[in-house]
């Protein structure tokens, strides 16, 4: 009984460096020795694909990029995916940044999608033009909505945006589609200020953000959501293009193997000795 | 890979693992180098990148004839008094203006976000649509009035107001749960980003191991020699 019961305590006190190291390398592993195990395309994803789709070379996508460089690894995937759908489909792109570290994103963007870039010869200015950071705070999205010419004149380079395919572009309902990639900075005043008004918007953001966002899917002011990390990899997936989402997901599959056991395992001690000795 | 590119990783690897440090369970000169590093970094860019949001749409707004920025930026000059404590009163009144107008933009359009749009899309038809449909839409309407209930303060709960109260106690826990998984998800999906961006390509896998030894190789002779304590600066 003696002997059982140390079991139980051992099982209950496990040192939390024990579990963090465990969790590293279960994460790791993977990451350097890849082994692609399968998996299901949520109907969230499906959903999201099936937004960006129905886009084509008359339409003009404002590409949000509302999240800060860290924040930015867990939804890496989504933004190149989707990045990579809009290109195919023939769709112009401006893209914006509503965080100061956001602005180091797009040159990352477009070295990875150069092929897609160089096959489908689209160009800056005619097919994209990279705003950067143009949405420091409400007012700044709330004046963009009215009068888009009176907030952005220039590129991130200075360069003036008259000419390009922005001409077209003087209010919130000259957007075909905003795609906002959230960690949560601005997104709330994007859905005031456009999604309220009419705009159609697609939003991937972090797993922490997913609860809270969904209701504004099922508002319809949302068309769609695709979820964190694993909505990029189901992305990736349904347009045959494998990147860093489909690689994660095995680190993924590991690392909540891992927790549901130690899940287990804590409640097995629970039970067997902290409880127990404070019935005692 | 250029020597550009090499001595990013190189940067990026060895001080990703010295915030990684932190797991050994003790403070550390290394984890410190990582923080202010990155207090820094982040200082910085947000300096420079906001100088230029003003110039871009301040400065040349008003060299363009916009008369009306010039009361932006003598508001915004108006703030940096707030770092004087003589003078410091001067920047209540751009802040309070700031407060004021964001306050307004936003509040006007939550009650519908937030509240109109959020009840009238639990109020859905109960019986139309596929099966799946029919589940969620009863799963919602039920998940409501059980966890309303449960938010009675007004009246003592008994009979069916006491079960309805007890059910949607035990469904927010439900809930709990699901955010905490969704959250965990979220969490691992950055580590398991920032280890991706640290392991590609290939290249740079070897320069991510080497930096992940050399850290704790680094934490475990600190900490046996006693260093680790000494060496780290205090909060």
């Amino acid at each position: 009984m003696s002997e059982e019961r140390n079991i139980f305590r051992m099982l209950a006190e496990i040192d939390r460096r024990i579990i963090y190291l465990l969790l590293f390398i279960v994460v790791t592993v993977p990451i350097l020795r890849p082994i692609a195990m399968p998996l299901a395309v949520s109907p969230d994803t499906k959903q999201y694909y099936k937004v960006l789709n129905s886009l084509g070379p008359d339409d003009t996508v404002l590409f949000v990029l509302d999240t800060e460089f860290s924040g930015y690894m867990e939804i890496q995937s989504g933004v190149l995916a989707s990045a990579r759908l809009i290109i195919e489909k023939g769709a112009k792109m401006a893209i914006a940044c509503s965080h100061p570290e956001a602005t180091g994103i797009p040159p990352m963007m477009f070295s990875y999608l150069r092929d897609v870039m160089e096959k489908y010869d689209y160009k800056y200015g005619e097919d994209y033009v990279v705003l950067g950071y143009i949405f420091p705070n409400e007012a700044a999205v709330a004046s963009s909505a009215q009068d888009f010419h009176g907030v952005v004149k220039e590129d991130w380079r200075g360069r003036p945006i008259k000419g390009t395919f922005l001409d077209g572009i003087h209010d919130w309902k000259d957007w075909s589609l905003i795609a906002i990639f959230s960690t949560g900075v601005r997104s709330d005043a994007f859905i005031r200020h456009y999604g309220l008004r009419g705009t159609p918007m697609v939003i991937n953001c972090i797993g922490v953000m997913i609860p809270t966002t969904k209701p504004y899917v099922d508002t319809g002011i949302f068309k769609a959501l695709l979820p964190s990390m694993r909505g990029g990899a189901e992305l990736e997936k349904l347009i045959n293009a494998p990147g860093p989402g489909l690689a994660a997901m095995d680190c993924f599959t590991f690392g909540h193997y891992l927790v549901i056991f130690f899940i287990i395992i804590a409640n097995i001690g629970y039970f067997g000795y902290v409880r127990r000795r404070a019935e005692r | 890979m250029t020597p550009l590119d090499l001595i990013i990783a190189i940067v990026a690897a060895f001080l990703s693992m010295c915030m990684f440090s932190t797991l050994y369970g003790k403070s550390s000169p290394l984890y410190a180098l990582a923080e202010e590093s990155y207090i820094g970094f982040g200082t910085g860019l947000t300096v420079v990148v906001n100088v230029l949001y003003i110039y871009r749409t301040g400065i040349l707004g008003i060299k363009a004839g916009n008369w009306v920025l010039i009361l932006g930026i003598i508001l915004g000059i108006m703030v940096l008094f707030r770092v004087h404590p003589k003078y410091d009163y001067i920047a209540r009144l751009p802040i309070a203006i700031a407060l004021g107008a964001g306050f307004a933009l936003a509040l006007r359009t939550t009650i519908f976000t937030g509240f109109l749009d959020q009840i009238r899309a639990t109020i859905v038809p109960l019986f139309s649509g596929d099966a799946q449909t029919i589940l969620y839409r009863w799963t919602i309407a039920l998940c409501v009035i059980f966890m309303l209930t449960f938010f009675l303060y007004t009246i003592e709960l008994k009979g069916p107001l006491k079960w309805s109260a007890t059910i949607g106690e035990y469904m927010m826990y439900i809930a709990f749960g699901a955010i905490f998984a969704q959250t965990f998800m979220g969490r691992l999906a950055l580590f398991v980003g920032t280890m991706q961006y640290l392991a590609t390509p290939p290249w740079k896998k070897p320069i991510l191991v080497a930096s992940m030894v050399i850290v704790l190789a680094l934490l475990i002779v600190l900490d046996k020699t006693g260093l680790l304590e000494r060496w780290t600066p205090e909060e």
